[in-house]
């Protein structure tokens, strides 16, 4: 088969003028993308669980922000109706300076309670990419989030130093395309022993006898039983076990919504402009591509070709010319998004996130615009008589 | 203004007829208007039978496709094409057998003597040979009228006379009417008729101006 039956001839420029253009699209639509899993993602996992942590403020980081939250709350809560299962956990900043506390690309080392079954209804557990989850009884080995060790190119099977302790990795997780992908999973009394080399304040506390290790928890994992309204358990907890700030999932999602509404209306944005740059060099190019052969139709319709005949012509051409346009577009889009992601990688970060779903509208996009396009353009030439074609193209 | 005024010509199969008059006066409207390639704003054209001018622009090009040929002044090739491309694309439209249409195309250009050239692209043809290709299209489906616009306009003498000389043999073959627009007086050596026109108006003989 010879190129020119796949790609009409005088085309190439059309069609690295599409390739810019859907390139454009796809790559302001991955980042589109990229934003939208990240609040759903982030959606997903507050909804599946009821996050408690001690009354106060300040101990805590994450999803957990409060007080300390002893041993004894924890088993209470856990005794409450409707509940299913209370994991103590313990969440650690990873990098102690300020400047990355509490923001969204915070890295964090997460310590579980593995002998109490993960209690997020939509994450029963995570996911692991290589080597395997943590499991009960484990000691100074961790599991990585996919963008944690990519940053750091690290892999199971290797070691990474937590807050000066060196720990085991022994499993990556899935990419989540959100929080979890930045955690450091470890055993509970290790992020224990980890918080109390950080903080002398709390060794103090130790000496004075008023705490046990098992009381240093930065917050919970709640669970409920089936049929039960997450919501109406939350306040039902809170009445129930005194000294606790309980966190609403429902009310949690809603401020999560209102705090990204700012990433919704970027995400918004880019996608438009995405539709309408891509959309418009697309359909600029090949409208432009069929004018310039207006010289040809006139002489086609001298031949005998009739509007169909020409209609047919021109969209076969188009959709071919469209398809080869969409189809490279789409792959500069993913060398060069990949390119920038591997470079950002270095930093914990993903920019662009091309969907299957994002791939397929891009190049349907770029096919039905290129057929309406030059169907537009065929119907303007067909307007003229084969006289004015040939004079106007000459 | 009136390009044409009161134009009635007829064309008789096998009759090869030159048009001559001054540059503006109307030759190549006149060969539009009868090859169905611009409509007229009053007046008829008839293929045969049949008022062509009247009919709906499918049937039109129709009939322009399985009824017409036509060899212009600066050949109008298509340059995506090749040569043979060029002479098949006449055949298209017209549902032409494909296997025949090809084999009547290689005979044509073998006989034009640029069937050696068939694999090429109009750039890397000469204006002769270009010509010839496009004189090639125009009789493949073997229309019964060919209208050649000043076909002799970009071409040296010898290919001019060439192409001239396949003009004559056409008609003469009693199949084919052909319309010639010239302003060479050598095009118009060999026609049965010369027709003039000026002011919009044909006539048999030269304006008093001419004469």
């Amino acid at each position: 088969m010879k190129l020119r039956d796949v790609l009409p001839r005088g085309y190439a420029f059309t069609v690295i003028g599409i390739t810019v253009g859907v390139a454009g699209l796809v790559s302001l639509g991955a980042m589109a993308e990229r934003i939208t899993r990240f609040i759903e993602g982030g959606d997903r996992f507050v909804l599946g669980q009821i996050s408690v942590a001690g009354e106060g403020m300040g101990m805590g980081t994450g999803f957990t922000a409060g007080g300390l939250l002893p041993a004894s709350r924890i088993a209470e809560i856990a005794a409450v109706p409707g509940v299913s299962g209370a994991q103590a956990q313990v969440m650690l900043p990873f990098n102690t300076s300020t400047s990355s506390f509490l923001t969204l690309t915070q890295e964090l080392i997460m310590g579980m309670d593995l002998s109490v079954p993960m209690p997020n209804r939509h994450y029963r557990e995570l996911p692991v990419r290589s080597g395997r989850p943590l499991r009960s009884g484990d000691r100074r080995v961790t599991v990585l989030g996919v963008d944690f060790a990519a940053a750091r190119h690290l892999a199971a099977g290797g070691t990474v130093t937590l807050a000066g302790q060196d720990f085991s990795i022994v499993g990556i997780l899935e990419k989540t395309f959100t929080a979890p992908d930045r955690f450091a999973l470890v055993p509970i009394e290790d992020a224990r022993e980890l918080w109390l080399r950080r903080d002398p304040l709390l060794v103090q506390a130790f000496g004075a006898g008023s705490l046990r290790r098992g009381d240093l928890n930065t917050g919970a994992a709640v669970g409920w039983r089936d049929g039960e309204d997450p919501d109406a358990l939350a306040r039902r907890i809170q009445t129930t076990v005194k000294g606790l700030n309980v966190t609403i999932p429902g009310e949690l999602s809603q401020l999560l919504r209102q705090s990204t509404a700012f990433f919704s209306a970027l995400l918004l944005g880019i996608g438009a402009l995405g539709l309408l740059i891509g959309g418009l060099s697309l359909a600029n190019t090949v409208t432009a591509a069929v004018f310039e052969r207006i010289r040809d139709f006139g002489i086609k319709r001298a031949l005998g070709a009739t509007d169909l005949d020409l209609l047919g012509e021109v969209l076969g051409e188009g959709l071919r010319v469209s398809l080869w346009g969409g189809v490279s577009g789409v792959a500069l889009a993913l060398v060069l998004g990949t390119a920038v992601d591997a470079r950002v990688l270095r930093d914990g970060q993903q920019l662009f996130l091309f969907s299957s779903r994002l791939l397929v509208f891009a190049l349907a996009f770029s096919v039905a615009l290129g057929a309406l396009a030059a169907g537009y353009a065929t119907w303007r030439i067909a307007r003229l008589s084969p006289a004015e074609a040939i004079r106007r193209g000459t | 203004m009136p390009v044409l005024d009161r134009v009635d010509l007829e064309l008789e199969s096998g009759e090869f007829v030159a048009v001559a008059g001054p540059s503006g006066s109307g030759k190549s409207t006149l060969l539009n208007l009868l090859g169905l390639l611009e409509p007229p704003d009053s007046g008829e054209v008839w293929l045969g039978s049949e008022r062509v001018s009247h009919l709906g622009r499918r049937a039109q090009a129709r009939a322009r496709g399985a009824s017409i040929g036509y060899v212009f002044q600066s050949f109008l090739l298509l340059s995506g094409l090749t040569a043979l491309e060029n002479v098949l694309l006449a055949a298209r439209y017209v549902g032409k057998d494909r296997p025949e249409a090809r084999r009547d195309a290689l005979a044509l250009l073998e006989r034009m003597e640029v069937a050696h050239r068939k694999d090429h692209y109009p750039t890397q043809l000469s204006g002769g040979e270009q010509q010839r290709v496009a004189y090639c299209r125009a009789v493949l489906n073997r229309p019964p009228l060919v209208l050649a616009d000043e076909p002799t306009g970009n071409l040296d003498d010898l290919h001019a006379r060439a192409i001239l000389s396949e003009l004559r043999a056409l008609a003469a073959g009693g199949n084919t009417a052909v319309l010639l627009v010239t302003h060479r007086t050598e095009g118009q050596a060999g026609t049965d008729r010369v027709l003039y026109l000026s002011g919009g108006r044909l006539a048999s003989r030269p304006p008093a101006s001419v004469a």
